[in-house]
């Protein structure tokens, strides 16, 4: 696995948010990427979108709830079709299976489209690592590599570089002159890797979907990578997780629909591709041999969490991303591992397990905007409170952040809240001392004018040093209700 | 055919099921599209070829209009002579000096080699053996400055070219050369991506469980926005297609 780097979310968010330039590149992803999705859902209608949710939702919640009988379908078709399965329990398992077939097959070139398990396993390492010179071919990708860093956002890898930055970076690793046009730029990498395409012995993706019923894996793609990686080497892999099965080819359609709309405001990519096994005898061309290596890697511990389930429906499409206004502030490397954002947030955690990555569930401000915008309507809100719920709970599971909140001042809060004549004499009391605190010149309180900024207050620091402590109002709304709002004839 | 490696898929799967609680075995209620068996697909098969047959003049205006929408330059004529003019001219533009092609049906109604040889333009039909191994045709295709194609189905829905690759008709006829031209037969439209995945799960289940190894859509050039989100055609597949509909 690559380095885990969930710990330092608070730190690494803290100097991202400063980064004009990942500031300008997220308000782009906000404008085209969300701008488009939205753009889409007028286009077909509220209504039409709502039943292709539903559709997609409920045939993810009945895949999920009977994942071994659609897998071993999966793998019985697969094999019909003159593929071979391999199923990976774990990431060491998996890049086991690549480098036995790196090693009985001779492969010494291999070229590789998106994919995001293969981030998991950090299995570029593990190809260099055995002499196997691999090359990402998604310009976003390829971008990232010679970078030597991780994906920025799920869709778009190389999001936060410039395009001068990339420029600096193709000159440095591909010897070619600056130069400051974008399409020269793609032309480039083009250009340096046309010829590896066409020697790679290996190609190597990940998957949309998988269809049990036929045994088929669906790539989806814009540059082409895609079919060339799968279609020009003589070995064809495809690495992907369990979660990716869907029944039928004809549940396809809806997700067709779904996920380039929901990913980048596209109604269709350029490319969808359906690889259902080798070339046969006598087709003109394709790979020799098909494996696709189906990935659990800690995934049958959310299946396990009936309140964590439903997290692997995710469909990898962005959107909650580009809409969370957290991501859009702090960007997607603070988040410290492959999967950014909100739903990241659930599948990190659980991935490379709690107390690595007990930050990230507290990373939101849980406004639900990911669950509006998430086209299987993923309710990631509640498994953030789910998880945040386990911390306080699980304080081991925690290890450094058990909620921000002391438990006694919890309680004594919960108990104040819950009494109506308890909570009005604690108004009055707090509003008296904050009349005095505010009052007063030297009180901690009053940085900042007349709002409760930033407080550094005892007990309570924690809570309060990085979120502001609203002022009492002079009359609470049950004042004002009885005051002037409420009906005495009982009448509306 | 290669040994499974990892995880025995027994024990794989037993992991999965305890992971959910459940026994082996499928699932209460089936799964309604696996429910449906051929005679059913046969019978919605023949609506839409129905459907289709009576809106195809309708089909054709959306597909048109979507594809063009969709990045395709759209060239429409029912006219086999005025299409090879079409292309002739393409071929002119790009100054290409080779051109490969697919072995199909539709290059017997628009029988283009004459018309390109005769500008001097050489030629290659795409199709191993007799004397082409897969090597050499290779070669050709990465030294041809347009690729020919025929489409398997075209979808209004989207503007989609589908081919399904088998003996004749390559994967990289329509990938590898940076301009390539789709032939689409009014026959060829269908109206959705629905109707799309009916046809070829019937397909599957008329030939005992194979609808070939591999199927594409092409919706457009090949394009990406990775750097700052600027949009730029031709990366790694062509830069300009072509859609030319024969009705
Ligand atoms: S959780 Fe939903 S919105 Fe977020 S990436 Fe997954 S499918 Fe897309």
């Amino acid at each position: 696995m690559p380095e885990v780097k969930t710990r330092d979310f608070p730190a690494a968010s803290a100097v991202s948010i400063l980064d004009p330039q990942i500031r300008m590149a997220l308000q782009r992803a906000g404008t085209g990427f969300d701008g488009g999705r939205r753009e889409c859902i007028e286009e077909v209608t509220p209504q039409v979108w709502e039943e292709w949710r539903e559709q997609a939702r409920q045939t993810k919640l009945h895949t999920l709830d009977h994942l071994d009988y659609y897998l071993e379908m999966l793998e019985e078709r697969v094999s019909a079709n003159g593929g071979q399965v391999h199923f990976a329990a774990d990431a060491a398992e998996a890049n086991a299976i690549v480098a036995d077939l790196v090693r009985t097959r001779g492969v010494r070139i291999a070229t590789k489209s998106k994919s995001m398990v293969s981030e998991e396993l950090n299995l570029n390492h593990m190809l260099e690592s055995i002499g196997v010179d691999v090359y990402e071919t998604d310009l976003g990708e390829y971008i990232i590599q010679l970078a030597e860093e991780t994906p920025f956002h799920l869709v778009a890898p190389a999001l936060h570089k410039s395009k001068e930055e990339v420029s600096r970076l193709f000159t440095e690793k591909l010897g070619v002159p600056p130069m400051d046009d974008i399409n020269a730029l793609a032309a480039a990498a083009r250009e340096a890797l046309r010829q590896r395409f066409l020697e790679a012995d290996l190609g190597i993706s990940g998957a949309n979907f998988l269809v049990a019923e036929t045994g088929t894996l669906v790539i989806i793609t814009n540059e082409g990578n895609g079919r060339l990686c799968t279609s020009a080497p003589r070995i064809h892999v495809g690495i992907t997780g369990m979660e990716k099965v869907i029944p039928s080819v004809q549940d396809l359609a809806v997700f067709l629909r779904l996920l380039p709309r929901s990913a980048t405001g596209q109604r269709i990519t350029s490319y969808v591709s359906m690889v259902s096994g080798p070339r046969k005898h006598d087709d003109e061309d394709g790979p020799e041999e098909f494996h696709l290596i189906v990935v659990d890697n800690g995934r049958s511990r959310m299946l396990a969490d009936p309140d964590l389930r439903e997290a692997l429906m995710c469909i990898r499409c962005g959107a909650c991303l580009n809409i969370c206004p957290v991501y859009q502030k702090v960007g997607g490397h603070a988040y410290g591992w492959v999967y950014p954002g909100p739903i990241g947030s659930i599948v990190s955690p659980m991935l490379v397990g709690l107390d690595q990555a007990s930050d990230l569930p507290q990373a939101s401000s849980l406004c639900g905007a990911c669950r509006e915008a998430c086209p299987i309507r993923i309710d990631i809100p509640r498994m953030l409170l789910h998880l945040r719920h386990k911390l306080a709970e699980e304080p081991d599971a925690g290890g450094r952040a058990k909620g921000t909140m002391p438990r006694p001042i919890a309680n004594g809060f919960a108990k104040v809240m819950a009494n109506p004549g308890l909570l009005s004499a604690t108004r009055k009391f707090a509003r008296a001392a904050q009349a005095m605190l505010l009052g007063s010149p030297i009180s901690p309180l009053a940085r900042g004018g007349r709002g409760i900024r930033k407080a550094g207050l005892p007990l309570l620091s924690k809570w309060t040093h990085s979120r502001d402590l609203p002022e009492i109002a002079p009359r609470s709304f049950g004042e004002i209700w009885k005051q002037e709002l409420s009906n005495p004839d009982g009448e509306r | 055919m290669a040994e499974a490696t990892g995880t025995p898929k027994s024990e794989f799967l037993a992991s999965v099921r305890r992971a959910l609680g459940r026994q082996a075995g499928p699932p209460q209620t089936e799964y309604p599209r696996l429910a449906q068996g051929i005679e059913q697909l046969e019978d919605q098969a023949r609506e839409v070829r129905e459907r289709v047959q009576a809106n195809r003049g309708a089909l054709l205006d959306k597909l048109a209009e979507v594809a063009q929408l969709r990045g395709w330059q759209v060239r429409r004529t029912p006219d086999p002579e005025e299409a090879m003019d079409y292309v002739q001219s393409l071929a002119d533009g790009q100054g290409a000096n080779r051109v490969v092609r697919s072995r199909q049906e539709v290059f017997e109604a628009v029988p283009l080699d004459a018309t390109l040889t005769g500008m001097g333009i050489t030629v290659t039909e795409v199709a191993h053996g007799e004397g082409a191994s897969r090597e050499s045709l290779r070669e050709q295709i990465a030294m041809s400055g347009m690729g020919i194609t025929g489409v398997d189905y075209a979808i209004a829905e989207t503007g989609s070219a589908v081919i399904v690759p088998r003996r004749g008709l390559g994967r990289l006829v329509s990938l590898v050369p940076p301009v390539h031209v789709a032939l689409v037969r009014p026959d060829d439209v269908i109206e959705s991506l629905d109707d799309l995945f009916l046809m070829r799960r019937l397909e599957y289940m008329r030939n005992g469980g194979d609808m070939g190894p591999y199927l594409n859509f092409i919706t457009g050039p090949s394009r990406t926005a990775d750097i700052e989100q600027t949009i730029v055609v031709g990366v790694h597949g062509p830069k300009e297609v072509h859609m030319v509909l024969l009705g």
